[in-house]
């Protein structure tokens, strides 16, 4: 895999300059070698890979200067079938600008691929990458709407026509090519908790801060920690008297610095030398609704080596996700709680992970 | 070789001390003719003056069983016997015992978890044979507290990474309906309320898979539907004498305990009873009620899939319904048949109700309006007056430490009485 991203990269090298037309030429061979060799490899692809396939060939790396280059090759080889291309070398994640912006701007494009696949394959391609490429929603679906598979004629010019304007080799790569096409929910988890801890680098007398401090508690008896409380962000901090400091309730990774920071600011005004060392988010809670029942006794039988589903113990099921490691709480009313996480994205993409899995039980 | 001996064979003195096994011999390297042996056995005497090697030392046992072990092992054997299961389970239970007991975890933990650890052995293997044990059983059994047990159970569940399968629905009634003393006549149940076994358990399951079918069950304790299920179906078989009976009665009746959930299950159930009978055309124009509706039981459950898809419609399956609804005043209510009776109006059934889980059908709570996305960068400044507002002026410092010393008089003052 190493090796054919190396062989690619060189295709796309940036040191040197736009190519001859000859070169072109045998660069497009090279590559289409390659890619027939990989056809012959991978086993086919779902059809609903092949649009996407088209664009996502070609290597992420938008600063690269063959931009006109590279439109060429990819007007030709549209009409290649690339349903079978192993596309794993390819990065998952793409920054969300580059989504944004290249989204917008790519419309054309995207139908000529589209009119020029749907012709091959004959799917109901519109509402399938409407729903993929639903960053932005809108404007697509605009542009879609009066494409049709059975639309013969307009397939036709469409590959022969040069691109004449240079299109930006980041608008092809823009689509995230692992996530299969249909399968985004639109449902975004809500952040509800932030637990956070900071080394304040001091040791603390927790009797005068309880003393000083009007919104603190201090019970040794039942906690060693002081429990302090501030209204904005509103957020719980445990102070401990080795001078690290935990601090929970925040709905939001920067309220969670922010309250930290206030918390430090606190303690340094008591008079002692407190410094804001590691901070570190440790675990991030999020919430959503999938607005359908679930069959969670359906969901454990065929879930059995990641769920958990008692219902004399709790009424939810808890469905311990390996890739990333989060962990789940799946209830019938639809309602997904979803722990675990140290950062936001691996929450979202734990719900996008699970979101097909629980359509597949929604009683239809 | 030492000592000066020569080979009877080859007279040769390159003689070497070379054992064969655990027997000592002398032998030629010459022509391998053995001089000497040593003795291959002991005698009695010679065993006399052995020392005794240690049982864990032996090589049979490399680990030795402690005592605590041991205990939950017989535990775990006497949970069995008392439960009167099967002889295999016993084994499988001891084998999970001592599987989990080899884990650190467990080793260094407290005596209440490892009594505990006995009933999770014994719940894990009957849910394996698909034996119907409830973990309210094994917790009064082993006098657990739920939540001690629940902890250890998920927790050995997924040391071992066991597969555990989930409690099996149609044992359960069965079981549990067995248990019921309602099946002969005694003192304390009157001629009018002894039941048919066979019959009750029947209908009592089908009750329970109407309840499965419409949200009932899930995420819910199993325990309180089938009572409520077992309630109905025995009031259903005999409506004239049993509608006066409450279920808290029936429970005591039967010898069992009232699950605190019942009474709505209980409810829900009587609910989705109603809506299927206004589909059938003979029920709708007796307008029945929660009470009434037991009457007809066995007429409903007859048909049930049938009205369960009439009477009930989800979120998707709208239009549809709808659809079926129009067809059905068309073509006539053939399907619920009876239809001797010739209604001068033919009423149209009521539209379909969602078939949703009860937990889903109530009013949606009033969400708490989400505040306004600020956008916080976490390194905004921090002003003085802000974190001033925490802190203490120094006389209300002073106050603080005089109440504070106050109260600590006052509680070490002994009681005057």
């Amino acid at each position: 895999m190493a090796a054919r991203l190396a062989r690619s990269l060189t295709l796309f090298s940036p040191t040197v300059g736009p190519p001859p037309m000859e070169e072109e030429e045998t660069y497009l061979e090279f590559y289409l070698d390659q890619c027939a060799a990989q056809d012959e490899l991978a086993p086919p692809r779902s059809p609903l890979f092949s649009p996407v396939a088209s664009y996502d060939v070609y290597i992420p790396n938008p600063s690269n200067p063959e931009m006109a280059f590279s439109s060429h090759l990819k007007v030709k080889e549209t009409s290649g079938d690339f349903s079978s291309v192993d596309l794993s070398f390819l990065p998952d994640e793409l920054t969300q600008e580059n989504k944004d912006e290249t989204v917008i701007g790519s419309k054309d494009e995207i139908e000529k691929t589209c009119k020029t696949q749907s012709h091959q394959s004959r799917l109901p391609l519109p509402d399938k990458l409407d729903i993929g490429l639903g960053l932005n929603g809108s404007d697509l679906s605009s542009s879609h709407s009066h494409l049709h598979p059975d639309d013969a004629d307009s397939v036709q010019p469409s590959p022969e026509k040069p691109t004449s304007d240079p299109l930006p080799l980041a608008s092809i790569t823009s689509m995230k090519p692992m996530t299969p096409v249909s399968e985004c929910s639109g449902i975004v988890p809500q952040l509800q908790n932030i637990v956070s801890t900071v080394n304040l680098a001091c040791k603390l007398d927790l009797k005068k801060i309880a003393l000083h401090a009007k919104n603190a508690e201090y019970n040794p008896k039942r906690f060693a920690a002081v429990i302090m409380r501030i209204r904005e962000p509103r957020t719980t901090a445990l102070i401990f008297s080795s001078g690290k400091m935990v601090c929970t309730g925040a709905k939001s990774e920067e309220q969670s610095r922010l309250a930290a920071r206030k918390y430090a600011r606190v303690v340094q005004k008591l008079g002692f030398p407190a410094r804001f060392l590691d901070f570190k988010i440790q675990n991030m809670v999020g919430s959503c609704d999938v607005r359908f029942p679930i069959r969670l006794e359906g969901l454990v039988l065929t879930h059995q080596q990641f769920s958990s589903y008692e219902p004399e113990l709790f009424p939810g099921l808890i469905y311990r996700m390996v890739k990333p490691r989060i962990v789940l709480l799946i209830f019938v009313s639809g309602k997904v709680v979803l722990t675990g996480a140290k950062e936001r994205s691996e929450i979202y993409e734990a719900f996008e992970n699970i979101y097909p899995i629980l359509k597949g039980f929604k009683k239809t | 070789m030492p000592g000066g001996r020569r080979c009877p064979d080859c007279d040769s003195t390159e003689l070497v001390e070379d054992s064969h096994y655990s027997q000592s011999q002398l032998v030629c390297s010459d022509c391998g003719c053995v001089v000497t042996e040593g003795v291959l056995t002991t005698t009695f005497a010679d065993e006399g003056n052995l020392r005794e090697v240690a049982y864990s030392r032996s090589t049979g046992e490399n680990e030795q069983v402690s005592r605590s072990q041991q205990r939950g092992l017989c535990r775990v054997r006497d949970l069995c016997r008392v439960l009167q299961l099967p002889l295999t389970f016993e084994d499988t239970a001891v084998a999970y015992y001592q599987q989990a007991y080899r884990l650190s975890g467990i080793r260094a933990a407290r005596l209440q978890k490892k009594e505990v650890l006995v009933g999770c052995c014994v719940l894990i293997t009957c849910r394996q044979h698909n034996w119907p044990l409830t973990i309210g059983t094994i917790c009064t059994l082993i006098y657990a507290d739920l939540d001690v047990f629940s902890g250890t159970y998920m927790q050995i569940v997924k040391l071992l990474g066991l597969d555990v399968p989930s409690l099996c629905l149609a044992d359960l009634v069965k079981t549990y309906c067995s248990s019921f003393k309602l099946f002969q006549a005694s003192p304390s149940v009157p001629a009018k309320y002894v039941e048919d076994k066979e019959k009750m358990l029947s209908r009592t399951l089908q009750l329970v898979e109407l309840a499965n079918e419409t949200w009932l069950v899930t995420g819910r304790h199993p325990l309180p539907v089938i009572t409520a299920a077992a309630f109905l179906a025995w009031q259903s078989l005999q409506p004239s004498g049993r509608l006066t009976c409450s279920l808290a009665r029936f429970c005591k009746l039967a010898n069992v305990d009232l699950p605190y959930p019942a009474s709505s299950r209980l409810q829900e159930l009587l609910t989705v009873l109603l809506r299927m009978a206004e589909q059938l055309a003979w029920l709708q124009i007796l307008k029945l009620n929660k009470r009434s509706v037991v009457k007809h039981i066995g007429d409903l459950l007859q048909h049930r899939h049938t009205l369960v898809r009439k009477a009930f419609r989800d979120a998707a399956g709208e239009r549809e319904a709808y659809e079926r609804e129009l067809q059905g005043q068309r073509q006539g209510e053939e399907e619920v048949g009876n239809s001797s009776l010739d209604l001068p109006v033919r009423k149209r059934p009521p539209s379909p109700a969602l078939l949703l889980p009860p937990c889903m059908l109530k009013p949606p709570k009033q969400l708490r309006p989400t505040p306004a996305v600020c956008t916080v960068t976490g390194d905004e400044n921090i002003s003085d007056s802000e974190i001033e507002q925490y802190l203490r002026t120094p006389e209300e410092v002073r106050d603080f430490q005089r109440a504070q010393a106050a109260s600590q008089a006052a509680k070490s003052v002994p009681n005057p009485l």
